[in-house]
């Protein structure tokens, strides 16, 4: 099945590097409860999945960046709902689509799902990427389970005919998804083994190949030791970046304060509900 | 027909028409579920806890699954009173709802200061409780925090004083809520009956630790947090079987409810209500789900009132 981006897409011309524009989208359009059917779950790389999942024609337009959360099974456990990045919406079929990493009993019975089974989902949650507009050079930047949304992200601006320059890194050749989505981004592939694309980490290839200035935005989701990289290499470039986050989450929604994340300034942001999209100048990486 | 099934509570000069209600940090102020559910399915809304000056909470991770619950260690992460009452309450007026404020401090002092602020503040209201507040649960039993919180709840004496202190200052219903980090919780709950509690509430999370064995360190950032969730849900029943024993005035009842028949169990044990908490994270709708289940077994079993049913397991 073919996953594009819809047309009623978030843009913001005057992106300024303050929290401003996450707490505008704090009160977007409330997220929806629906069951939805399976449309198909295959693997695309060891250990990782693309599920694609019919869209309740109801419920917001999911935008690349926001999440929404599963219940998976209907047992004691795993208890808790699982929150995934959208990896794509269709709009013609109304149909969404996540890419996951098999990790632990949660998402070990997802990949087990067969097309036709119904899951519980809420969303979407949270704030989506802002496309800066008043920027001449875009990258966006995916490791490991931050691939999804960031190829939701891609397929945006190509839909936008904003050229965007993709970078994915993964340990190893084994791990390069097989994916027409993938593909379809043009990616820069990076392995730490160099059994792939180029040798060593997104932050070693964009240090030697990517000339970054203040007329770039730089977009990344990945694992945290990644994205602090990463943002180090914005901030000294003048580069304005915005990262994705992830945290443990009980409700998803704001209530329970339990996603927090340390930002500048003192306090908390919750994950969730001020993110998971942050500026890369609002979290406080020392404590991360 | 439905409609013959009396669900309702009396909690000192208050009536709740429905008895399930969402715990204390588990529904935030109400607003956050606004779309998910329906707030005239619920019978009350236990808010996060509320302290005198705004809290930020406990360094992260602050949640982690374990088996068949929750460990969190959240802390009392709030607005504090005057935001709550200049941001918060106004929505949770416009509910269908009782709204129960949660209530927390370091001190007597301070446990003092939120009650007549609210009290102060609000009365202004044309609601017909006079300030869309139904009334007060103390939390003496937060096991996240160094100052107050558990070290009030398992002290017997302080219970006593703080809730005759708090008694003072509201004639709204006054919920203590305990611990069931006590070795007799009976001793806990006969303390605010005495000192003029119109009910109490239990049971709070229990202590816990989860140790990563791969860092060989715990994995909360405040180190312990409570539990909570269906792992829980025999203890909750335990202890309100025990408190029923000992005090007179209404139990409130939570730990680990997921369905009508953890519900029905609470209530069988002694409990005239009961509260939803980690189930509301695995389905916003629980507590309505939970009401209209016990409302078809009361039709089905020929019920028209819980109170027969309330503590005949044990009585
Ligand atoms: C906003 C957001 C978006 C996400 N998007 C995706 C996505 O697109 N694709 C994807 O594969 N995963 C995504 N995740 C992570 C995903 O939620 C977890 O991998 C999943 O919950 C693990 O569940 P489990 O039962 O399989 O593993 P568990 O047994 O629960 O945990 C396995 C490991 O994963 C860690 N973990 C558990 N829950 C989370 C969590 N919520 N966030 C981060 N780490 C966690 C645990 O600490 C543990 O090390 C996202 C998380 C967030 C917060
Ligand atoms: C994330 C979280 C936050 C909580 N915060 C509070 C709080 O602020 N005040 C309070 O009295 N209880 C708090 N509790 C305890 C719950 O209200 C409830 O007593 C407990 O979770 C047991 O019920 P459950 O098993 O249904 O969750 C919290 C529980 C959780 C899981
Ligand atoms: S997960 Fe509950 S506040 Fe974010």
């Amino acid at each position: 099945m073919k996953i594009s981006c819809v047309t009623t897409f978030l843009m913001c011309g005057n992106f300024d590097n303050t929290l401003a524009h996450n707490l505008f989208y704090v009160n977007m359009e409330t997220p929806t409860q629906f069951i939805s059917r399976i449309i198909s779950n295959d693997r695309i790389s060891e250990g990782f999945f693309e599920l694609s999942l019919s869209w309740d024609p109801r419920a917001p337009v999911p935008m690349p960046g926001q999440f929404m959360t599963v219940r998976v099974g209907s047992l004691a456990v795993p208890l808790l709902r699982r929150p995934f990045a959208f990896a794509g919406f269709d709009a013609d079929s109304s149909s969404a689509a996540i890419i996951y990493q098999k990790r632990g009993a949660g998402t070990e019975l997802l990949a087990a799902a067969r097309p036709g089974d119904e899951l519980d989902v809420i969303g979407p949650l949270g704030t989506p990427f802002v496309i800066d507009t008043d920027q001449s050079k875009h990258v966006i930047i995916a490791g490991g389970i931050g691939l999804g949304p960031m190829l939701f992200l891609s397929s945006a601006l190509k839909s936008r005919n904003i050229p965007a320059r993709f970078i994915f890194g993964c340990r190893n050749k084994s791990l390069v998804p097989d994916t027409k989505m993938f593909t379809d981004a043009d990616p820069q592939i990076c392995t730490d083994d160099g059994s792939a694309g180029f040798r060593g980490t997104v932050a070693d290839y964009i240090n030697t190949n990517v000339s970054l200035d203040n007329s770039t935005t730089i977009y990344a989701c990945g694992p945290s030791p990644m994205l602090t990289s990463v943002n180090k290499i914005a901030q000294s470039s003048g580069a304005r970046c915005q990262v994705s986050l992830e945290a443990v989450m009980a409700c998803g929604v704001g209530a329970c304060m339990g996603c927090a994340v340390p930002v500048v300034g003192g306090g908390y942001a919750r994950v969730c509900k001020e993110g998971p999209v942050f500026d890369g100048g609002e979290v406080l990486w020392e404590r991360m | 027909m439905g409609a013959n099934v009396d669900l309702s509570v009396r909690i000192g000069n208050g009536t709740l028409a429905n008895p399930v209600g969402v715990a204390s940090g588990t529904f935030g102020y109400g607003g956050e579920y606004e779309g998910l559910v329906d707030f005239s399915d619920i019978g009350a809304i236990y808010t996060k806890a509320v302290t005198l000056e705004p809290r930020g909470g406990n360094a992260p991770p602050r949640l982690v699954e374990t088996p068949s619950g929750i460990l969190n260690s959240i802390g009392l992460a709030n607005v504090g009173v005057e935001k709550f009452i200049s941001d918060k309450l106004p929505y949770l007026r416009t509910l269908p709802c009782a709204v129960v404020v949660n209530v927390a401090g370091a001190s007597e002092d301070e446990y003092r200061r939120v009650v007549e602020r609210l009290e102060s503040g609000c009365l202004d209201s044309v609601d017909t409780n006079g300030s869309g507040i139904f009334g007060y649960e103390v939390n003496v039993s937060c096991p996240n925090v160094h100052h107050g919180g558990l070290a009030f709840g398992t002290d017997p004496a302080q219970v006593e004083r703080l809730t005759s202190s708090l008694r003072e200052l509201t004639k709204r219903p006054l919920i203590i809520k305990l611990t069931p980090n006590v070795t007799d919780i009976a001793v806990v709950a006969k303390a605010a009956e005495a000192g003029g509690a119109d009910a109490v509430s239990l049971i709070n999370t229990l202590v816990g630790m989860v140790i990563d064995v791969k860092t060989r360190k715990p994995v909360l950032g405040a180190k312990t947090g409570g539990l909570s969730g269906p792992a829980v849900r025999p203890v909750g029943v335990a202890l309100t079987c025990k408190a029923r024993r000992a005090v007179s005035i209404p139990i409130i009842g939570m730990g680990g409810i997921s369905c009508a028949d953890d519900a029905l169990q609470y209530i069988l044990a002694g409990a005239s209500a009961v509260q939803i908490g980690t189930a509301n994270f695995v389905n916003p709708k629980t507590a309505g789900l939970v009401s209209s289940g016990i409302r078809e077994y009361c039709i089905g079993n020929g019920i028209s009132s819980l109170k027969e049913i309330c503590g005949v397991a044990v009585d």
